[in-house]
């Protein structure tokens, strides 16, 4: 993982961890950035709420819950099992945090 | 000379500070006014201010959308987008949707001097100092043979163009055409019609570029001067005599009226078929197209290029478009190349987005009986097209 963050409904970097490369700044850019494709969809009656977006061998993946958006940049490619065992431990993390994606 | 202006921003010590710099710009004063709420500015009659600054990012609304859905009510208005960043893809996507500069926010005294000179630029712009040229006519002339003259001259001008209905941009930068645009359109697409208005020959005027202009157009200018559609020939005879230009006729003009006929599609007395172009013609690979709700594709100027059950290809080309631009200030934003494919998981619906350098591909999936390997299947049997 290179990059992780989750940013409250009101756009507020909640809680991030990232290599040096990537600022909190844009962290907070990538997700407004992915909030806006998720709701341009809800505008299109095609209601999605989780992304995975294929950067050649790196992964950016993204998925929104009641209590805001939260984002992982990957340094590996994912499938679905892959994102299974991504959200089963990144789930009950949030949780303890009061956190429902 | 500035008479009206209107800044559109959520920074509210910003906008003082620019409304009371751009006071300086008129004589008498100009009215500046100034809207911190961007869904209000909507509601403003637009076409009454020459010069509209808007942010790129307001707290509302992207300015950038903004922009598109403010620009038609106010054509004859300049559009001057201010950026917190300066990244690529930002200015590219700013000069897409029509503003007409685009610059950093100013934030310094001497930042603000810079500002103001760009924009009084704007309003009166410097004479071309290129070889032949005098700027300041607004002069009949064939197109192709002044983009010409410019690209052999290495200059970097924007050429106004105007025809007796239309009007629009091209920029041409270190001797290419980096960019064309015209209400409605933009790339090299704008730039071929361009050269088809008027049978060639239209009235231009050309501006000294002062900033590196978005590169929408890749193709090198010879090239796309060879092949462009109703354009005439570029020769030697044609070049602007002794300085001067001259209204040269086209060698093989375009008959507009019959062009209009041929455009037009034949009557068809069968059903319209489900795709075009016609999958059955196409030389891609092996890997059959996976069962999907619909598919499209559109190139990189958001123009819908083919699809199979799009029931609104406008929007359709619109969230592709949208989806795709967005994903490039992503891709900036991580310092990576543009997003290979992308997949938006919903409840009822999966979406599967492959770009390559030319177009976007789309397909839209049902959840319910969609795989990993449909999907799959979909991003191999687009990679096996040719864009």
């Amino acid at each position: 993982m290179i990059a992780a963050a989750f940013v409250s409904e009101e756009g507020k970097l909640l809680g991030w961890c990232a290599n040096s490369v990537i600022s909190a700044d844009n962290l907070c850019f990538i997700a407004e950035t992915c909030r806006s494709v998720l709701s341009a969809n809800r505008a299109e009656q095609r209601p999605a709420d989780m992304g995975v977006v294929a950067f050649g061998n790196r992964t950016l993946v993204f998925r929104e819950g009641g209590h805001g958006l939260f984002m992982a940049y990957l340094d590996s490619p994912t499938n679905d099992a892959v994102l299974r065992w991504l959200f089963d431990q990144v789930g009950p993390i949030l949780e303890a945090e009061g956190v429902k994606l | 000379m500035l008479h009206t202006a209107l800044i559109i921003t959520s920074q509210r010590e910003y906008a003082q500070a620019l409304r009371h710099e751009l006071l300086r710009l008129g004589d008498p004063p100009a009215r500046i006014d100034v809207e911190l709420d961007a869904l209000r500015a909507t509601q403003l009659a637009t076409q009454q201010y020459e010069l509209i600054l808007l942010d790129a990012m307001l707290e509302s609304i992207d300015g950038l959308q903004l922009l598109l859905l403010i620009k038609p009510q106010a054509p004859r208005c300049k559009f001057v987008i201010v950026s917190d960043t300066t990244d690529e893809a930002t200015r590219a996507l700013a000069y897409q949707n029509g503003a007409d500069l685009f610059l950093e926010r100013p934030t310094t005294a001497e930042a603000f001097r810079s500002a103001l000179e760009a924009l009084e630029a704007l309003f009166n712009p410097p004479p071309v100092t290129g070889p032949t040229l005098s700027a300041d006519a607004d002069t009949v002339v064939a197109i192709a043979d002044i983009v010409q003259m410019f690209c052999l001259s290495g200059d970097s001008v924007l050429l106004a163009v105007r025809s007796q209905y239309q009007s629009g941009d091209i920029f041409i930068y270190r001797g290419e055409v980096y960019h064309a645009q015209y209400p409605g359109k933009s790339g090299e697409a704008a730039f071929r019609d361009m050269l088809g208005w008027n049978g060639g020959l239209l009235r231009t005027r050309a501006i000294k570029l002062t900033h590196t202009p978005p590169r929408t157009i890749e193709t090198p200018y010879r090239l796309l001067l060879e092949t462009a559609p109703g354009s005439p020939e570029v020769t030697a005879e044609s070049a602007p005599i002794d300085g001067e230009l001259v209204v040269v006729e086209a060698a093989t003009p375009s008959d507009t009226a019959t062009l209009a006929v041929m455009k037009e599609a034949p009557p068809r007395d069968d059903a319209a078929p489900v795709y075009f172009p016609d999958p059955r013609r196409r030389t891609g690979g092996e890997t059959p197209l996976p069962r999907v709700n619909s598919h499209w594709m559109v190139n990189l100027s958001g123009d819908l290029l083919e699809g199979s059950q799009v029931s609104e290809p406008d929007r359709c080309a619109f969230i592709t478009s949208f989806i795709f631009r967005k994903m490039a200030d992503v891709a900036v934003a991580l310092e990576v190349d543009y997003f290979n494919h992308m997949t938006l998981y919903g409840p009822h619906l999966q979406q599967v987005l492959v770009a390559d350098n030319m177009g976007v591909r789309h397909a839209v999936f049902d959840t319910a009986w969609t795989t990993e390997e449909m999907r799959t299947e979909y991003v191999k049997w687009c990679c096996e097209q040719s864009f």
